[in-house]
């Protein structure tokens, strides 16, 4: 019955082709460090699954933050569990890109003909960066309204366009409601479109080209 | 030989296949059912205890004509602490017994105005009348006006809220 209805589902998707060439592909003998792609890739569902939880109870501006995210923690049954697994996950989605990262340098992975595949990756690694900082504010208690004062600042210091860029960050001269609208929109609409972009295009290059064996001595 | 190498191969497929299936299940699992509790438990929270909630002095209450009391009361909805303006007709007729009213209108919620010419309280949303004691007098609401559980103490008057 199950295998009559994945046939007839089958005949008019073709899901199976898909399913085999994403799952079923041949990849050469390789070890465990060639897993922490699959690892950034997991604690990013992880993520955006728990960040759409959060949006349910979080509220965007200075009089709500603080005390939504207060509400999530202690009053909402398992919201100590979501907002936990989304603020640990935070450290672990940029720890194992990093890792990634060096997995892919010490191969020489990134070499012919997978240097797209390298560039898609430090895009997503500058975005998982920018889920970082603009996170890093939206519990809006001091430790996140300072470090978003310092970290501004370090973009202010910059020859010429810091001024401009600082600005541009704050929404203005100060940090401020405008300054968490920003972070907020920027953290749960532009970061995760543009990751949602590169990562389908990573995907799709790791795939297509296969994944690279580990290098021996000869070459 | 061969036949048997490949029947191993395909085992070995198999277990993995369900191995991941399995621990990818168990992780599904462990978000699904916190996730679910989640973003119902508020839905599911009965809110506010009862608590008694002073009107003002006894000694107000004319015998035999409904009194407006009105008073504040806190009340939580997730993190914001609201306060609202509660009224309360009080009616006594021999300064021992109360009755406490609620001027909520038992039709669509508007709020009724005890009318001492008349000896009725009016809605003026659908010309309802209720008598003194809060009896449907005319128009369409469905029951009586609510009542609270009303005490004495120190010759002021309270009410029973969220009972």
């Amino acid at each position: 019955m199950a295998v009559q209805f994945g046939n007839w589902l089958d005949e008019r998707i073709g899901w199976r082709n898909v399913w085999d060439a994403i799952f079923l592909r041949k990849i050469p003998k390789v070890n465990w460090f060639y897993t922490l792609g699959s690892a950034t890739l997991f604690v990013a569902v992880l993520q955006g699954v728990t960040g759409i939880l959060l949006t349910i109870y979080y509220v965007p501006t200075p009089d709500h933050a603080y005390d939504s995210v207060q509400f999530i923690s202690t009053q909402v049954p398992a919201g100590w569990f979501i907002r936990g697994v989304h603020h640990w996950g935070a450290s672990a989605m940029v720890i194992l890109s990093v890792l990634h990262m060096v997995r892919v340098i010490l191969s020489g992975s990134y070499k012919y003909p997978r240097e797209v595949t390298w560039f898609t990756g430090v895009g997503l690694l500058l975005a998982t960066m920018g889920f970082g900082f603009t996170g890093y504010l939206l519990p809006w208690d001091q430790k996140a309204f300072w470090a978003t004062i310092v970290g501004t600042r370090i973009a202010g210091v910059a020859p010429f366009i810091g001024e401009p860029i600082l600005r541009i960050m704050r929404g203005g001269e100060d940090l401020s409601a405008v300054t968490l609208a920003r972070f907020f929109g920027t953290h749960v609409w532009v970061l995760p479109s543009i990751l949602l972009l590169l990562l389908g295009f990573h995907m799709y290059l790791v795939i297509r080209l296969g994944i690279s064996a580990v290098p021996s001595k000869e070459e | 030989m061969e036949d048997k190498e490949e029947k191993d191969q395909l085992s070995r497929r198999n277990f993995l296949a369900i191995a991941t299936g399995a621990i990818g299940g168990l992780i599904g699992v462990v978000m699904a059912i916190p996730a679910v509790a989640y973003v119902v438990g508020p839905a599911l929270q009965r809110n506010k205890s009862e608590n008694w909630v002073r009107l003002g002095p006894a000694s107000k209450v004319e015998i035999g004509n409904p009194t407006l009391f009105k008073t504040v009361v806190e009340s939580q909805t997730g993190w914001i602490v609201t306060e609202d303006e509660i009224s309360v007709y009080v009616l006594t007729e021999d300064g021992r017994d109360y009755i406490a009213l609620s001027n909520i209108c038992t039709h669509l919620g508007c709020r009724v105005r005890w009318i001492n010419d008349q000896g009725l309280y009016f809605c003026p949303c659908h010309n309802a009348a209720f008598n003194k004691i809060g009896l449907v007098e005319s128009g369409p609401p469905p029951s009586p006006l609510d009542r609270f559980e009303t005490k004495v103490e120190d010759e002021q008057i309270y009410i029973l809220l969220g009972g």
